[in-house]
């Protein structure tokens, strides 16, 4: 499948900087908003992506936060 | 002791809950913390104790400045919803979702069942799929004349013309060339759109964050489709035809999943 790539999320984790970035996407961005006793202004998810761009772009913070998400499988 | 509340990562029903016991759950987003069910009726949330200091508006807003305490968080918060989302049906709630008492969280499941109930019905052997449409602009262009008719009939006239109208001419086709790989690019990302969206039970075309940049070229447009798990062969089967057909003109799919199904739980 030389033109198509699949990323299965949770299986080929680690190959990937991209499904880090994408994962930290859908967490911080989508998902049902119920507003809770507190919760984070929309405003504020922006500038927090940027920050966690420039994380992922150092391979080495990004694989911190990789070994740091527990193994459950 | 340090005051607590109560962070929300998803909610299910309860009787799938009941099939999920709390020490089969991966790790709660903060360390020194279990998961735990909180059942109201026919619906549970799943949520964890976080110390209140450390999540109230305030702090919360400046502990979220420092990336890595985020993507640690939201990792560990993805790692439950996903588990979960593997075994039952499941509605993810957006990351920092905190609520001061347990009484806050069975009050929400409690207003909100109904709207909840009808969303985990919609939900209900579904999953969500990512597709990313990626293009490489110098193939694209290198392409666009055999792809646009407009061009290939300038481009014809232009071989026919006498020397100085033909030099006008290739000036002119340069700057087509653009504006029509910029068309044509658009038109193969409705026609993926359109292609895809028949295949599944719903769409959305996502906004692109400004700061996405990948080795695939540059990223076009991101959707998240609807997918039923019966139907997934057919759907996959489809975008790798479509990325077959369009791999000639610069254009790459990725497809990404099975996500939880973030995107389609707006109710």
């Amino acid at each position: 499948m030389s033109d198509f790539d699949q990323i299965i999320v949770g299986e080929e984790w680690e190959n990937t900087d991209l499904s880090l970035l994408e994962t930290l996407d859908h967490v911080l961005n989508r998902g049902l908003v119920i507003a809770g006793e507190i919760t984070i202004a929309v405003a504020d998810v922006d500038l927090i992506f940027v920050g966690l761009n420039v994380l992922v772009s150092s391979v080495e913070t990004a694989n911190e936060v990789i070994r740091k998400r527990p193994a459950n499988e | 002791m340090a005051e607590l509340a109560y962070y929300v990562y998803c909610i299910a029903e309860s009787a799938a809950a009941a099939q999920l016991p709390v020490e089969s759950l991966p790790a709660a987003i903060e360390d020194d913390s279990k998961l735990e069910w909180i059942s109201v009726n026919t619906l549970a949330a799943l949520a964890s104790k976080v110390p209140r200091a450390a999540y109230s508006e305030e702090n919360l807003a400046e502990q979220l400045t420092d990336a890595t305490w985020t993507a640690i968080r939201a990792m560990r918060h993805e790692t439950v919803v996903e588990f979960v989302a593997k075994r039952a049906t499941v509605i993810p709630l957006r990351f920092g979702t905190i609520y001061l008492e347990r009484g806050g969280v069975e009050q929400m499941l409690t207003e909100k069942s109904r709207e909840l109930e009808s969303i985990i019905q919609q939900l209900r052997g579904r999953e969500e799929w990512g597709v990313n449409v990626y293009y490489d602009r110098a193939v694209l262009l290198s392409s666009i004349i055999s792809v646009s008719p407009v061009l290939r009939d300038l481009v014809q006239k232009a071989e026919q013309a006498p020397p100085g109208q033909s030099y006008l001419m290739q000036k002119k086709i340069e700057a087509l060339k653009v504006d029509e790989a910029r068309a044509a690019v658009n038109r193969i990302v409705d026609e993926i759109e359109q292609a895809l969206k028949s295949q599944t039970d719903d769409a959305r075309r996502l906004r692109i964050l400004k700061v996405e940049t990948t080795d695939h070229g540059e990223l076009k447009a991101k959707f998240a489709f609807l997918v039923k798990r019966s139907a997934f062969e057919e759907f996959r089967d489809a975008a790798e035809r479509l990325a077959q057909e369009h791999q000639s003109a610069g254009v790459r799919l990725e497809l990404t999943g099975p996500w939880p199904i973030y995107n389609f739980c707006a109710g």
